[in-house]
């Protein structure tokens, strides 16, 4: 009997102190700075503790039973607390406040739990023993947890679980309870009823929390979510702080509204430039409609096809107040012709003609993605590359990614185009590189439209010309059975981030 | 031996475990579904004599093909070649294609059992000269939307997935240094120059036929679990016969004999279907569907071809169905009672959506450890899309736990239901969200899909009995080179057809 009430000791103590440390981790996950969420979590929860402890005189009848109910809270309050945190942080702007609401509630609901079992107990032992074995459990529960926490519980349950299955312990300590003090308890049908109730709730929580932590994982990104959907395709998520707007797909950047011009602009018009009669132009990928903004410089331009896979993409940079404005409204443009489709099936079926061929696609993640990085592509590519006509690829980063740039040129020219190898330097991304492919030898344009912010005349050769550390490497073309390019990728980005 | 014991366990697990969860588990999907393709109701018919009508009409044609698999139209493609154009193809399905039939639905072509060809070397000239004429190779140069995209093959092994089917995850140094010492003694092997595709230009008889390909490995000190779980799963996916019941030579042919100039294999959504097809396309003016030929008799220097419409007069026949059936259609024929055949189960899955990947990419062929079955393989993974939201997943299974009758006995006595969930326990090990994405199950059980090369099989003197014509009958069947690959068939074929080709006159 005495071993199992204080089992119930190191359990409640042991889940008090996941909370704490849940809202603290959680605190300086999303916010940063360790020391001032740690400081001021620890602080308050002890606090609100302390006021637990002295609520705690103004209960003075059925105590089993507040007891129970005290830890069904604890239970319901705790075991959500980093559901409704991350919840909280994606979806409202009072992050703080439902966390410091939280911390101080989970804190003065345990500091209720120790008084008032002490209460409970004081009959069946000494005060002296009884002090000495509620403290010695209550600090052993809370060395237990705070190994446990780092050990097992973050790496493998990860946050939102690890709460949902600690809730489930204290709603286990209360169902116990019913059964340890039955004769001091009078209606423990409806108690042990809510027991099970809170049980199953947050089974089922522990059920779902693969969607709750994904639909909260736009908390991942530092600046203010202001859309975000899961496509069929992608998680799209945009992202704005002060004036800068910026385009996640699957959690990989793909613009900053800061400097995307740089981008764009050596993307387009270095070919383009270069084409004065250019009537026919192919863009794929590149949804957001920046690069059609840039093609749409050209009065010689008769019609644009944008290839692009999801329908909410293209739709959202056609309609939504803030992206229309960043692309001009481009795409809603009545030269512009968006057809939503996966790319290399589309050219496949397609036999058109296109003078200038953009190809903006996402980096090469996956094996999936690759494949649009491939020879096979390129070849099919050229096909609809008017004999004059010039094709540009988005092609990684040369510095951060040097084998990997390589090789797209590599891959660019096996597919029998002569290559000129190009790169800018974009803030937000760093340096970046691009590929122009075409069948006749290019030189790079002596005019460019007005009103550019980037390129001019003068520094667009410059682009052509690739410091020591970005010159050519050994690469082996990138190819449909043999997708070395989804390799070299994954490994240079792996000792980029490391 | 751990890993076969490991083997042993979990296949009686795997046959009881469907009708366990059966028990308590609500099916969280409706899955349609049934048998389909059945082969037992006409090999039965034959096999029991029945009896059949007979022929209204008589045709005289100088050369007639039993047979329309891979064996039977590269017959027919080697006499159109050749410019001989007096000649049938008889097939009793009404699909031809034999083992590479396939199948097309809502969302993908898809194969029924033969999937791909290795990329074939520079000696294989008879495959090559086929790919050439299907504009798969082009001046030396391997179409690249026909050589199996990256990633090609992969293995669920201790929880996750791993790139390749070699168990890599987990090996210890030792198992390491024994994959080297085994690719180093193929690599001996590959050099005799006796290991060859098709295995008739280089085999030579050998004492590796008399003993088993487990008891080679004994032999020569192979006993890395992964390493034998490599090669037993190697035996039963190519010949379906565990590694215990495969002749060591042919064990040592499966990976000495090939040595590809480009990483492959070549593949298409359909499998061989879709060389099938097309032979199919090309030979269509000589094609005779879904008409059982129930006898061949000799009548002097001519051969009657009895089907239930017409009774060919021939002067020549190519025998290209399989070997065993020969005794119950030809008359005065021996019983190829040596031929040993493994049954195959294959399924094809609808899936409406594709289950979780765990941030592992699919591939072609995914196989998992341990499991009695074979793996499956991906028919939308030569799609050039980079997204697809449903699929096709072909499900292989060769039984070759069992005796080849017994397997044929199970095959028989379960119905749809068991085999139903029998594949999704096993693949809920890899994808426990499985049931949740299949829609539908469609199950072909074969009785004699594939010649096994037993020990002491191959250089034996049944099997040369049966690889010399009877009268101007040619046996063409890839079973007479001891296991069926599309290699071996397409030789026979044509090896067959020039046999014939003699006796007409037309060479």
């Amino acid at each position: 009997m005495s071993i199992a009430l204080f089992l119930s000791v190191f359990l409640i103590a042991a889940c008090g102190l996941i909370y704490e440390l849940i809202a603290g981790t959680l605190a300086s996950y999303l916010l940063g700075d360790t020391v001032f969420q740690f400081s001021t979590i620890i602080g308050c929860y002890l606090f609100a503790m302390g006021i637990g402890s002295y609520l705690s005189r103004f209960l003075h009848r059925g105590l089993v039973a507040r007891f129970v109910s005290i830890e069904l809270m604890v239970g319901v309050v705790g075991g959500f607390s980093s559901s409704l945190l991350f919840l909280a942080f994606a979806y409202t702007e009072a992050f703080r406040l439902v966390l410091y609401v939280v911390v101080i509630l989970v804190g003065t609901l345990v500091g209720l739990e120790i008084p008032l079992l002490m209460r409970i107990l004081k009959e069946r032992f000494q005060f002296r023993e009884l002090v000495s074995h509620v403290l010695t459990f209550d600090y052993l529960g809370a060395l237990g947890a705070s190994l446990l926490f780092p050990i097992l519980l973050v790496p493998k349950l990860g946050l939102v679980r690890s709460a949902l299955v600690f809730g489930i312990f204290n709603a286990g300590v209360a169902l116990w309870s019913t059964y340890l003090f039955r004769e001091q308890i009078g209606r423990s049908r409806y108690l042990r009823a809510g027991c099970f109730v809170v049980m199953a709730l947050l089974g089922a929580g522990t059920v779902f929390a693969d969607r709750i932590s994904s639909a909260a994982d736009n908390s991942l990104y530092a600046d203010q979510v202001i859309f975000s959907r899961t496509t069929p395709y992608q998680r799209i998520v945009l992202t704005k702080w002060k004036d800068d707007l910026r385009l996640f797909l699957n959690s990989h950047l793909q613009f900053s509204s800061r400097d995307e011009y740089r981008y764009h602009e050596a993307l387009v018009h270095p070919g383009l430039a270069a084409l004065p009669g250019a009537h026919q132009v192919l863009v794929m990928g590149g949804g957001d409609g920046l690069a059609v903004r840039e093609i749409l410089k050209y009065p010689s331009v008769e019609r644009i096809t944008l290839v692009d896979l999801d329908p909410e993409m293209t739709h959202l940079f056609s309609t939504h107040p803030v992206m229309s404005a960043l692309n001009q409204h481009s795409l809603t443009d009545a030269r512009v012709h968006v057809i939503n489709a996966d790319a290399f099936r589309w050219l496949d079926t397609n036999t058109e003609q296109y003078d200038f061929i953009v190809a903006d696609f996402p980096d090469p993640t996956s094996y999936a993605l690759g494949k649009l990085f491939t020879t096979a592509f390129y070849r099919l590519a050229a096909k609809h590359l008017a004999s004059g006509g010039l094709m540009v690829v988005q092609s990684t980063s040369p510095l951060f990614a040097r084998q990997s740039y390589w090789c797209i040129v590599e891959s660019v020219k096996q597919a029998g185009l002569r290559v000129y190898p190009y790169h800018v330097y974009v803030p937000s991304f760093g340096e970046w590189g691009y590929v122009i492919g075409s069948f006749a030898p290019y030189e790079p344009p002596r005019q460019l439209p007005s009103g550019l912010r980037f390129l001019s005349t003068a520094n667009v050769r410059e682009l052509f010309v690739f410091p020591v550390d970005m010159q050519p490497v050994p690469a082996e073309p990138n190819r449909l059975n043999d997708q070395v390019l989804v390799r070299y990728y994954e490994q240079e980005w792996k000792d980029v981030a490391h | 031996m751990e890993g076969r014991r490991a083997l042993v366990i979990s296949r009686r697990q795997f046959v009881a475990a469907p009708a366990l969860i059966g028990l308590w588990r609500k099916t969280d999907r409706k899955i349609t579904g049934s048998f389909v393709n059945d082969s037992f109701p006409l090999g039965h018919k034959l096999r029991d004599r029945s009896a059949f009508s007979a022929p209204a009409q008589q045709l005289r044609v100088p050369i007639v093909i039993v047979g329309g698999g891979m064996a039977g139209l590269s017959a027919a493609w080697h006499l159109d070649k050749r410019g001989f154009r007096d000649f049938v193809l008889l097939e009793m399905e009404q699909q031809a294609g034999g083992n590479s039939r396939w199948g097309e639905n809502e969302v993908s072509r898809f194969p029924w059992a033969a999937h791909y060809v290795p990329v074939p070397a520079k000696g294989e000239s008879l495959a090559r000269e086929l790919f050439e004429e299907l504009g798969v190779l082009r001046d030396g140069k391997w179409d690249e939307r026909v050589l199996c995209f990256d990633p090609q093959e992969r293995l669920f092994i201790n929880g996750h997935w791993q790139e390749g089917i070699e168990p890599e995850d987990g090996a210890t140094p030792r198992d390491r240094a024994q994959y080297r010492r085994f690719m180093e003694r193929i690599g001996e092997f590959r050099a005799t120059g006796q290991f060859t595709v098709p295995m008739e230009k280089g085999a030579k008889p050998s004492v590796l036929d008399r003993i088993s390909m487990t008891d080679w490995l004994s032999q020569q000190g192979f006993d890395s679990a992964p390493l034998r779980w490599y090669i037993n799963y190697a035996c039963r996916d190519d010949y379906g016969a565990p590694a215990k019941d495969t002749s060591a030579w042919a064990g040592i042919q499966y990976f000495a004999s090939r040595e590809p100039e480009e990483k492959g294999p070549l593949t298409w959504p359909e499998g061989n279907g879709w060389i099938a097809a097309r032979l199919i396309e090309k030979l269509r003016g000589y094609l005779r569907t879904g008409g059982v030929v129930y006898g061949v008799v000799r009548d002097g220097n001519k051969i009657r071809v009895l089907t239930e419409r017409t009774q060919y007069v021939a002067d020549a026949a190519i025998w290209a169905a399989p070997t065993f059936l020969a005794s119950y259609v030809i008359e005065g024929a021996p019983r190829a009672e040596e031929f040993q055949y493994s049954p195959w189960m294959t399924a094809n899955l609808t899936l409406d959506r594709i289950p979780d990947q765990k941030n592992a990419e699919p591939a072609w062929d995914n196989v998992i450890y341990d499991s009695p079955a074979l793996g499956y393989v991906n028919a939308t993974h030569m799609s050039l899309a980079t997204h697809v939201d449903r699929t096709v997943w072909t499900y292989y299974w060769s039984l070759a736990e069992y005796t080849p009758e017994a397997a044929r006995r199970l095959l028989l006595a379960r119905d749809w239901n068991y085999w139903k969930e029998a594949i999704l326990n096993d693949l809920a090990r890899a994808h426990p969200d499985i049931r949740q994405c299949v829609g539908h199950i469609d199950i072909m059980r074969i009785g004699h899909a594939m010649a096994r090369p037993s020990p002491a099989f191959l250089f034996s003197a049944a099997r040369e009995r049966w690889l010399r014509p009877q009268g101007n009958i040619f046996f063409a069947n890839s079973d007479l080179s001891g296991f069926s690959i599309f290699e071996e068939a397409q030789y026979r074929g044509v090896e067959a057809a020039k046999g014939a080709l003699r006796v007409v006159g037309g060479a």
